[in-house]
């Protein structure tokens, strides 16, 4: 071979005309395809790296690098299915009809489930008794599933072992024989079917006896109702008939019985649907403290909790003066005001005759009866409240729980099976009951959490949880509603019916055994199907089913001559606290729940805790007084109250509010749990051992106190400071009438500069008339204000297409939260923990501002829910540097994550205030765990275990440290109903999207559209005159319509 | 030539100075070991500065959440401190180009450390729209630069994008201003140095010679800079102003901004180089170039746009009432008495009523009455951008979003920090560099020195005339 490359030499084999070398330079891509090269394994065992791989991989790497390092977050986990299963389309949502049941609590819902996890609860329409609504409980329910620290499999408590369910069985059937004394102490169960399951656990077990409590008991209703019709049930009220309720202390807006169903029975009479011939029912609500209902009545009659019985005998006697019955004779009084108030309250009430609805939350039985005998006076019965599909909500008669407890210390029982109650936590005596429990030999719990009285049984056989369940309920007579399972048992748990089942020996599933309850029981009530299969696929596709029963009550037969001689009189002058069930806590058994926690009181705007309610008044001169001098100032500080009762005494922070009556307290249950997942241990205080019994043996829900002032709380998770909107007051000395809150700030000068703001409006129902022709003027000034403007010419931008709204009926509005927490379920809104709130960096895209206005002693209140308002002039939009939010074409305000740096120059520049900063790590999205949040001091902070992400909408983007977010109007049901349209060649109807408040909302107070769509629900409800929007004046140009409030007053009841 | 000069004119230069000694006198300091009063000075300077490190870096790391911002008040602290520093930093561009285009000759006394304090109130500005973002590490999308994200460009609507660009023009042309004007001055220093030092200088002169040729076109660029950094000197806090004047929440909305911002900015400039230069000047034994001639001038600044904002703060109250709009009266009401009616009587006293008394000479020329009174300045205008930011915030729309606001100790450490910062740099430079202009000193000596001019030249020069006239 010729030396030709003698010159030029790179390598000692080019000097050498080594013949590999001449080989290989032969072919310019020698090395090409690399890819079979890498391929071929002996070859690279064989090769080694040479220059130009080092250049690939280097390349390759840093390609490589670069690719990984711009992908912030790396898909952790993405398995396919191998086998689709029939029944899920990835991305596509399956809806289940199912029920919410906790004790007595009740909802028909629909759960949602995406790729086999159920992520959020909808309303059933299907249902005659919530008929779609949803209460915040309901709402929250879904994340109870997700609870890391749920019970995992059957628990031997003594040595907190994990046990196989075999050996719980054996375990559990070597105590129970033939003659045990056992004991099943529960809650109202609603279902029959687990009725069922008892009555047959009893026939193995024949000394078997069921002890049924409510720890916010209505038992003073049973008994009185099985005194006067011999029916011990609570009636059927209907208050959408009612043209005046009176409700003695009853929140039934809130939580009393069945609020959801009431609360949109109520509403029908409250909105007004045709605003030039404008009517309303009253609400008149008696009662110390400012109640969900309270908040929402036309009037409220203070009375001290101790003047209820005497309240009641005092429009008793004005009734039946007026309206011709027979008096009682009392010796009892009410204070002066309200005996007035109550005068006139019983003129209404007589000119109502059958259209009247008295109801109380009173736990003293002849009280009740009372009670009763009033309604029966005013022919509610019949009319406005009936016995048919009575109420089965509340069944519990706490003296039960009191015999057992002597039983128990009598050392008579051998087995207590606790069935999701709590006594060690929501009885007065719950020391006792510890005492006495401890002497029963064996104690069983089917708790599937940790509980206070959990932790002192002997086995723990956990119930699924409800969406894991089977099951049905019976929340109304011949109104039955099934539970079906959304996802398989997330842990080793077993249905409590099946363990029930299989403890008395028979091993037949649960799912059979319920079927074959409803054939034999609920099949034959019907008769539009022939087979059972056939009525069975139905009911459970629509969730519940209806069969009429017969009531078996009688004529009103009650002794109310002796029941009024039994009603005692007030306490006196010592200071009265009032113990309440809080919209969102319940009895406690809610307190792990941090969506529930988070969720503000709609009165109070305080989460994660029970706060004081102290009286606050306007001294007539320019400041406010509160009771004891307890403050609260603007700076996130409030005074710590003592309380001191005979049942003990604790510490909680006050909250000075308005409409609590003077030298009255008030305070929530339901906090203060101990034993319980980390999320809620020792949030507020507990307050179940300050309540009292009275000679029946009933618990009384307040207490004589002592109150007093014990340091500053530093950490007042409150979110609204500035509480009013135009509340009224008398200036020492003068008959003249000043807008109080104005007068307090110092700027009583400048009348209007607070309360003239367009942000409420409201009047009375006699004055709709005027107040549409003062609106409308002002609407017109705005819109003279408006008409300027640098850009013209683009008033026609969105005539074309969808161009979304909403409108918001304030009047329909009850301030529930259900929207609240819905909102943060389907919206992936982080949950933040007491500091934060505190520290105003609560998340919450919906929020409902709660202002008082009127007289500023006994103000009235309005609820206005206020989310991003999607202005079609945002203010937020150009001031974002990366514009990082914008408008589309639609009228929607976008916000784009992830080009969004965290100026937070568009909050600044929002009017509504309706933006929120990711503060910290709140979602545990950064690809560091250092920095996560723990909200309550748990150690693995809340939200990032993949088990709790398990409830993220996967529609919705989790939102990572540092981006702002807000309400999007739910754009991804938007895009979904956009799909649905599209998939079935037609044009987007009104109602194929619905927002999750909207479809959250008991009561219909939210509805939204496209304006474009002329012949729409939403074009028809912003007809109304009486609407406006909040802020017009500024020219934001937004899109959502409020309904002005409407009250109906009775100023001769005032004082 | 002392003939033309008017004489109650006072001297500017004391002394009298030969050029020889100017030289010796400016550039002594950075030829010395650092007397004991720096290294303590120092010490405390890099320690804040450090301490404010380690506070953005933990803002950094754990989020905006450190701060104690929230739903309601999105800027607090950051933003206020923001146009503080801004704000301070005006005064060097003031003095070096618009006292420059109108001959005053006082300028060249104070305009290299007034440059200087410029150029590092700017650095620790510009940290705070950085380290405010909750996302700093994508702190590049507020540059429009070409991308493939469609591509994606910025929004040109905003005033916080303006702020970029009028921040980063006004610091590239502040720096190339200063350091134009360092060039020859760094030769001085250069031909007296040896060793590695004079590498240094001369690496840092640009191997300046001193040739006629050079002069003429440092002279030129100096001018051609000048032109372009004085209608700077108005831009910059007009458009920092536009981040409020822009938006919708009242007592932000308002057409005054502008005027009052820029008013503001050079008042609170003026007052910071008073603070340092009544120092340095004591310090570095520099009272022969910074008289109380140059105090008296400035004083004479401070009040008339101390003033300027007193009238804007009273036109804001008016108009506030004239309007009628409820929103605007509440705004205004609410800062005067609101829950933080402190800070707008910090603001008002310090920035209104204090500097009325450079009415009266005496108070002007006074070092110690000057030296608190720059301090107050220097504190009212902080809470002036404190009171327009955070107390409007706390109090717009909707009382139900109302909210408060205080520090925590991260923010106030960042506060800390930035004057470590400012400090840390302004020590080091008085080390480095000659602190104040040699070579401009020194075209003034022959028309401001005291032994050409001043009274007590023109009593001299008239004895002698009257002299003259009896013989």
């Amino acid at each position: 071979m010729k030396d030709q490359h003698n010159n030029i030499w790179i390598g000692v084999q080019d000097k050498t005309n080594d013949p590999a070398l001449e080989e290989i330079t032969k072919q310019e891509f020698y090395e090409l395809p690399i890819v079979d090269a890498l391929a071929d394994e002996d070859m690279m065992e064989k090769s080694s790296p040479n220059r130009r791989d080092f250049l690939k991989y280097l390349g390759f790497g840093l390609g490589a690098a670069t690719v990984a390092a711009g992908c912030e977050i790396p898909v952790k986990k993405a398995i396919p299915y191998v086998v689709k299963p029939d029944s899920i389309v990835p991305g596509v949502a399956t809806y289940y009809a199912s029920s919410f049941v906790n004790g007595g609590d009740y909802c028909s819902i629909l759960v949602k489930t995406r790729e086999g996890r159920p992520i959020k609860i909808e309303g059933n329409p299907s249902s005659p008794i919530t008929k779609g609504g949803t209460s915040a409980r309901a709402q929250a329910c879904v994340l109870s599933l997700y609870n890391t620290e749920r019970t995992q499999s059957p628990l031997s408590v003594s040595d907190g072992k994990a046990m196989s369910w075999a050996d719980l069985d054996k375990a559990v059937k070597s105590k129970l024989t033939a003659s045990s004394n056992v004991r099943i102490l529960t809650n109202t169960i609603l279902s029959p079917t687990t009725k069922q399951a008892i009555a047959d656990f009893k026939l193995k077990y024949p000394n078997t006896q069921v002890v049924t409590y409510d720890p916010i008991s209505s038992a003073a209703m049973l008994l009185a109702n099985e005194a006067c019709f011999g029916d011990r049930v609570i009636p059927n009220y209907h208050f959408d008939k009612a043209n005046v309720v009176v409700t003695f202390g009853a929140d039934f807006l809130g939580s009393w019985i069945s609020p959801v169903e009431y609360a949109a029975d109520w509403v029908k009479n409250r909105t007004i649907k045709d605003a030039s011939h404008p009517k309303m029912s009253r609400l008149i609500s008696v009662e110390n403290g400012m109640s969900l209902t309270g908040s929402n009545a036309d009037n409220r009659i203070l009375i001290k909790p101790s003047e209820q019985g005497a309240a009641v005998l005092a429009l008793y006697n004005a009734v039946a003066k007026l309206g011709g019955g027979e008096s009682v004779s009392t010796s009892t009084s009410v204070n002066a005001a309200a005996a007035k108030a109550l005068n006139e309250a019983a003129k209404e009430l007589v000119a109502n005759q059958g259209k009247s609805l008295i109801v109380s939350n009173s736990n003293d039985k002849n009280v009740q009866i009372v009670v009763n005998k009033l309604n029966d006076l005013l022919a509610s019965y019949g009319n406005t409240i009936s016995f048919e599909g009575a109420s089965l909500q509340k069944q519990g008669v706490e003296t039960n729980v009191q015999t057992l407890i002597k039983e128990m210390g009598a050392g008579s029982v051998d087995v207590v099976i606790v069935n999701g109650a709590n006594p060690a936590y929501d009885l007065p005596n719950a020391e006792a009951f510890k005492t006495a429990f401890a002497k029963v030999g064996t104690k069983i719990s089917f708790a599937g959490t940790v509980d206070e009285t959990t932790s002192l049984c002997d086995y723990v056989a956990p119930d699924n949880n409800l969406l894991e369940s089977w099951g049905d309920a019976e929340p109304k007579r011949g109104h039955y509603s099934l539970i079906q399972p959304t996802i398989n048992p997330l842990y080793d748990t077993r249905q409590k019916e099946a363990s029930l089942l299989a403890w008395a020996d028979n091993n037949i599933s649960y799912l059979d055994y319920l079927k074959q309850n409803w054939q034999n029981n609920m099949f034959p009530a019907q008769s539009a199907f022939a087979t059972f299969q056939g009525f069975w696929d139905n009911a459970l596709h629509d969730g519940v089913f209806h069969a009429p029963k017969a009531s078996t009550a009688t004529a009103f037969a009650g002794d109310v001559q002796s029941a009024a001689a039994s009603i005692k009189g007030s306490s006196g002058n010592d200071v009265e606290i009032n113990f309440y069930e809080t919209v969102n806590m319940g009895a406690g058994q809610y307190a792990d729940n941090p969506w529930l926690q988070e969720m503000p009181d709609p009165v109070n705007r305080t989460v994660w805790g029970n706060y004081l309610g102290v009286n606050i008044t306007f001294d007539g001169k320019n400041a406010y007084k509160t009771f004891r001098d307890l403050k609260q100032d603007s700076k996130g500080n409030t005074d710590f109250a003592k309380i001191t009762t005979k049942g003990g005494e604790v510490t909680i922070p006050s909250n000075p509010t308005f409409g609590q009556m003077d030298n009255t307290v008030s305070a929530g249950l339901g906090y203060g749990r101990v034993k319980v997942s980390s999320t809620g241990q020792m949030v507020g205080a507990n307050l179940f051992p300050m309540c009292t019994t009275n000679d029946d043996g009933l618990t009384q829900y307040w207490a004589v106190c002592e109150v007093e002032k014990n340091g500053v709380d530093r950490e007042y998770a409150c979110v609204q400071y500035h509480n009013t909107m135009g509340v009224k007051g008398k200036v020492d000395g003068t008959d003249d009438l000043i807008n109080v809150d104005e007068k307090v700030l110092g700027i009583d000068g400048y009348q209007g500069s607070l309360t003239g703001r367009s942000i409420i409006y409201n009047a009375h129902v006699k004055e709709t008339g005027p107040f549409i022709d003062e609106l409308k003027k002002k609407r017109d000034f705005a819109d003279h204000l408006n008409v300027k403007t640098l850009y013209p010419g683009h008033d026609d931008k969105y005539t074309m297409g969808h161009h979304w709204a909403m409108h918001i009926d304030l009047n329909a509005c009850t301030g529930c939260a259900a929207c609240t927490v819905a909102c943060m379920a389907e919206n992936n809104v982080p949950v933040v923990g007491k500091k934060e709130v505190f520290r105003h960096h609560e998340m919450t895209w919906l929020r409902i501002d709660r202002y008082f206005y009127g007289d500023v002693n006994n103000p009235n209140v309005v609820y206005q829910p206020m989310m991003c308002q999607h202005c079609d002039n945002a203010p937020c939009e150009n001031v974002c540097p990366v514009a990082a939010t914008n408008h589309s074409s639609e009228g929607l305000n976008q916000m784009t994550y992830n080009r969004c740096i965290g100026t937070r120059y568009c909050a600044n520049n929002c009017p509504y205030k309706v933006r929120r900063f990711n503060w910290f790590d709140y979602t545990t999205a950064d690809l560091w765990p250092a920095n996560e949040y723990s909200i309550n001091g748990e150690e693995l902070p809340f939200g990032a275990d993949n088990l709790t992400r398990m409830v993220l909408n996967p529609d919705v983007t989790v939102r990572s440290r540092g981006v702002i977010e807000k309400c999007s109007f739910c754009v991804q049901r938007i895009q979904e109903g956009k799909l649905l349209a599209k998939r079935e060649s037609r044009k987007l109807k009104d109602n194929d999207v619905k927002t999750a408040c909207q479809t959250a909302c008991p009561t219909g107070a939210i509805t939204f559209g496209d304006r474009n769509n002329k012949s729409g629900k939403l074009s028809e409800k912003l007809k109304s005159p009486l609407n406006y929007l909040a802020l017009e004046e500024i020219n934001t140009a937004s899109s959502v319509n409020y309904t002005a409030k409407i009250h109906n007053r009775n100023t001769k009841m005032d004082a | 030539m002392s003939a033309v000069i008017s004489p109650i004119r006072e001297p500017l230069v004391n002394g009298h100075k030969t050029y020889h000694q100017i030289t010796e006198d400016i550039c002594s300091p950075t030829e010395k070991a650092p007397g004991k009063s720096w290294i303590v000075a120092f010490i405390l300077a890099v320690s804040c500065l450090g301490f404010g490190v380690a506070c953005i870096l933990w803002t950094i790391w754990q989020g905006i959440g450190t701060w104690d911002l929230n739903r309601t008040i999105g800027w607090g602290w950051d933003i206020t401190n923001f146009v503080w520093w801004v704000g301070i930093g005006h005064a060097g561009t003031l003095i070096s180009a618009i006292l420059l285009l109108f001959r005053q000759k006082w300028r060249t006394g104070v305009n290299r450390a007034a440059e200087a304090m410029t150029i590092f109130a700017v650095i620790c500005a510009a940290l705070f729209p950085g380290i405010h973002m909750g996302r700093i590490w994508l702190a590049f999308f507020v540059f429009p630069y070409p991308n493939t994200r469609g591509p994606l460009w910025v929004n040109f609507n905003s005033p916080l994008l303006w702020d970029v660009f009028a921040i980063s023009t006004y610091f590239t042309v502040s720096l190339l201003f200063w350091y134009t004007g360092l060039v020859p001055d760094f030769a001085t220093v250069r031909d007296r140095a040896r060793g590695f030092r004079k590498k240094f200088y001369n690496f840092l002169s640009f191997g300046w010679t001193g040739k006629a040729k050079h002069w003429q076109r440092w002279e030129a660029l100096s001018l051609v800079l000048a032109g372009l950094a004085t209608p700077l000197v108005l831009s910059v806090h007009t458009i920092v102003s536009f981040d409020f004047a822009t938006s919708i929440i009242p007592g932000w909305h308002t057409t005054i901004f502008p005027p009052y911002f820029v008013a503001g900015a050079i008042f609170s400039g003026f007052a910071m180089v008073l603070t340092l230069m009544l120092i340095t000047r004591k310090v570095l034994k520099l009272e022969d170039y910074i008289t109380l001639a140059h105090i008296e001038s400035m004083n004479k600044v401070i009040l008339l746009t101390g003033t300027i904002v007193g009238v804007a703060y009273l036109t804001e109250l008016f108009i506030a009432w004239y309007s009628g709009f409820v929103y605007e009266q509440f705004a205004f009401y609410n800062r005067a008495t609101g829950i933080y009616w402190w800070s707008y009587f910090g603001m008002m006293s310090c920035n209104v009523l204090a500097p009325q008394f450079f009415w009266f000479k005496k108070l002007r020329r006074s070092i110690v009455f000057t030296f608190f009174m720059s301090i107050f300045i220097n504190i009212g205008m902080w809470f002036e951008r404190f009171v327009i930011i955070a107390t409007t915030l706390a109090r717009d729309y909707l009382p139900s979003a109302w909210s408060y606001y205080i520090p925590t100790w991260v923010e106030i450490g960042i506060f800390v920090g930035t004057l470590g910062i400012f400090f840390t740099f302004f020590l080091l430079f008085t080390r480095i560099a000659p602190v104040v202009a040699i070579a401009e000193v020194k075209s003034i000596l022959k028309t401001a020195g005291d032994q050409y001019t001043g009274p007590e030249v023109y009593e001299a020069e008239k004895r002698k005339k009257q002299n003259e006239h009896a013989q």
